[in-house]
């Protein structure tokens, strides 16, 4: 099946910079390979040399050890004008693109595949067409790029780089600088591009929350580790996700797909629907109150109590402020 | 695109060129002894003018010089659009980041070292002429070199500017120091020359100049779509493909003859190649490198036109130096741009 094929594999790479005769590693131990049609997240903290491999990726620089290969072929064999051809980008970098639409900037998507003038055939147009749909900017084409706010920008951005109609787009951040709601609706589309276009995406994020909601597969890049790829659930499951955090500081919680300050044991034991006891142990967890053997906690639903059980008393209380108020905090 | 935008593509060149040809026909008809208009236009397409006299003014003189400020403008003005997309800053241009005052250094070489270094290549003659141009494109492309190694070095564009100003001082520094040991005749001629003017070129050098201009916009052409792309970064070109490396010396290359030779042979003016590509995106509403480089070849050359025509003094028979008159328009026009809320925005 075609869906097998990897478009890219990375076989035991290094990245790192000469420094003299000496070689600076910012990162080792990378294998990793990405499929068309699914979106890719790679997560992981500052400085870890993400933007390293991904500059390794994109042929801007030689990994120091170990191969990429593109669809089969050694990367360093590709020249930029046919790396240009597969490989398409959303970087981090501010543009200010003097007085072009977005229709032009689209456009300059197809850079690759036009002659020395940039003249568009019929199929580039088709091609800029369908970008200009699958990332539903019809609205905006003739709108000054100068414009737009950065959510429609990043999402213009994402239209050029699928004109360029490579195999592999690779984006760097999309989500950094966007509110809530457009960081979610910018990585649907995405993960909807990569299963609509069969296009292998990969995404370079430091939104946890929404990246487990989208990607088909996660690659953690902990510091001074291996990079870890799998399918995000089955990361989450196995507890390789808390490598991404600091140890003993932070916890990722598989209940509720969140980090926490505290690890899962720590917290109270909260009998009670779900979607009340969650937020009743955000609010313990604030304020550092521990779990206490002398009080079980029960959280009700419709309408909203909670009982307060102590060996002598029990108190029934209605907001979550006169539960901690309770256990003598604020 | 839409509707209007493709109407202003079609209408606008032809009012450009036409444009054009009125500002060339003023001009050609100012100056000190008043020629009638019906006169320039029967001797411009061949049927012949009644004195002598007016014969010689056209043809030897105002001609050359209207000629001379078309080409410089348009020389200009590609001097200026390739190096704000180049280099990302909407005020780059050749006389700002210094390079002007390089090509003016090359020039101080050859007409004040003769005094120095004993050799006399300055004045007129064939050798004189190709002499002064390749001193001129030399020293541009130098401060060219060294502003692009700069660049990449730092990436914040004020700092850009204000190291093209110190290169700007530096290179005054060394003129001034050429000048002191120069001798009294050569100094005469830099001085005359470093004023600005577009009617010392002749015939003989103002097809020199065709040459050069030609030359320089060879490398404007073939790289127009990698400027375009240039336009959302260096990056980002990269990954579409354009060899940042041969894009670079294309610009160096193309910047520095251009720049080099109008500078050579009508001294530095200012503001022509800052001002006039902002001008054409104001005015053609657009980014797009494929209408910019005409059009700032089309302004570029009114402009400086008009500026020719406004130096004449309409009505006396004295010349203000071309410079002085380009800065007039040239300065407020930049501070305009820069108060304008979304300048960087637009650019």
């Amino acid at each position: 099946m075609e869906k097998d094929t990897p478009i890219l594999e990375g076989k035991n790479v290094a990245v790192g910079y000469h420094k003299g005769k000496d070689i600076h590693w910012v990162a080792r131990d990378l294998s990793f390979c990405v499929r068309p049609g699914q979106l890719t997240c790679l997560l992981g903290p500052n400085g870890v040399g993400k933007s390293t491999l991904i500059k390794a990726i994109m042929g801007q620089k030689l990994p120091t050890s170990g191969t990429i290969l593109f669809q089969g072929k050694p990367l360093q064999q590709l020249g930029a004008k046919e790396m240009a051809r597969k490989v398409s980008v959303v970087l981090t970098d501010r543009i200010s693109p003097g007085n072009l639409n977005v229709r032009q900037l689209v456009e300059l998507g197809r850079g690759p595949f036009t002659n020395w003038l940039g003249s568009l055939s019929e199929e580039d147009e088709k091609v800029i067409d369908q970008a200009i749909a699958s990332t539903n900017i019809g609205y905006l084409i003739d709108k000054n790029v100068a414009e737009l706010s950065d959510g429609q920008l990043q999402k213009v951005m994402i239209a050029r780089a699928l004109a360029q109609d490579g195999e592999l787009m690779i984006l760097d951040e999309p989500t950094a600088h966007l509110d809530l709601i457009n960081r979610m609706e910018i990585m649907q589309l995405l993960r909807d591009i990569a299963h609509s276009r069969h296009k292998a995406m990969l995404v370079v994020t430091h939104d946890l929350d929404i990246a487990v909601e989208t990607a088909d597969v996660f690659w953690l890049m902990p510091c001074g580790g291996p990079l870890v790829s799998g399918t995000p659930e089955d990361i989450i499951l196995s507890g390789h996700i808390n490598q991404l955090l600091p140890q003993g500081k932070f916890y990722f919680n598989p209940s509720t797909g969140k980090i926490a300050s505290i690890s899962p044991q720590d917290e109270f034991l909260i009998d009670g629907p779900e979607k009340v006891v969650q937020w009743l142990k955000l609010a313990l967890r604030k304020r550092g109150i521990k779990p206490d053997g002398n009080i079980r906690l029960t959280a009700m639903d419709d309408p909203i109590r909670f009982l307060l059980e102590r060996e002598d008393h029990t108190v029934q209380v209605s907001t979550v402020e006169e539960v901690l108020k309770e256990l003598g905090d604020g | 695109m839409g509707k209007g935008s493709t109407n202003r593509a079609r209408f606008y060149p032809m009012g450009g060129l036409l444009l054009l040809l009125i500002l060339f026909l003023i001009n050609v008809s100012l100056g000190s002894i008043a020629i009638p208009l019906e006169e320039i236009v029967s001797g411009l397409t061949g049927g012949g003018i009644s004195k002598r006299s007016w014969e010689i003014i056209l043809f030897d003189y105002r001609i050359p010089k209207a000629l001379t400020a078309i080409l410089a403008g348009v020389a200009l003005s590609l001097s200026g659009l390739q190096m704000q997309t180049f280099f990302r800053n909407p005020l780059a241009g050749p006389y700002v980041l210094g390079i002007s005052s390089g090509a003016g250094l090359g020039v101080a070489l050859l007409l004040l070292g003769g005094s120095a270094f004993g050799w006399n290549l300055g004045g007129g003659g064939f050798i004189g002429v190709w002499g002064t141009v390749l001193a001129a494109s030399t020293g541009a492309i130098l401060v060219l070199v060294l502003m692009s190694i700069t660049a990449w070095r730092v990436k914040d564009s004020m700092t850009l500017l204000i190291i093209g100003l110190m290169f700007g001082s530096a290179t005054g520094a060394i003129i001034s120091v050429l000048s002191y040991f120069g001798g009294a005749e050569e100094l005469k001629l830099f001085t005359v020359w470093s004023m600005g003017s577009l009617g010392g070129v002749s015939q003989a050098q103002l097809g020199v100049f065709l040459i050069t201009c030609l030359l320089g916009i060879v490398p404007v052409l073939i790289f127009v779509k990698s400027f375009n792309a240039m336009l959302l970064g260096e990056r980002y070109a990269e990954s579409m493909g354009v060899n940042l490396y041969q894009l670079r010396w294309a610009m160096i290359l193309s910047t520095g003859i251009l720049a080099g030779s109008a500078t050579a042979f009508c001294g530095p003016i200012a503001f022509i190649g800052i001002a006039v590509p902002h001008l054409a995106r104001m005015m053609f509403q657009t980014g797009d490198h494929r209408v910019l480089f005409p059009a700032s070849a089309l302004i570029g050359a009114s402009f400086l036109l008009l500026c020719d025509s406004i130096s004449q003094l309409p009505g006396t028979a004295e010349t203000l130096p071309i410079n002085a008159i380009t800065s007039l328009f040239g300065a407020p026009l930049v501070i305009w741009l820069i108060l304008k809320r979304n300048f960087s925005r637009d650019f």
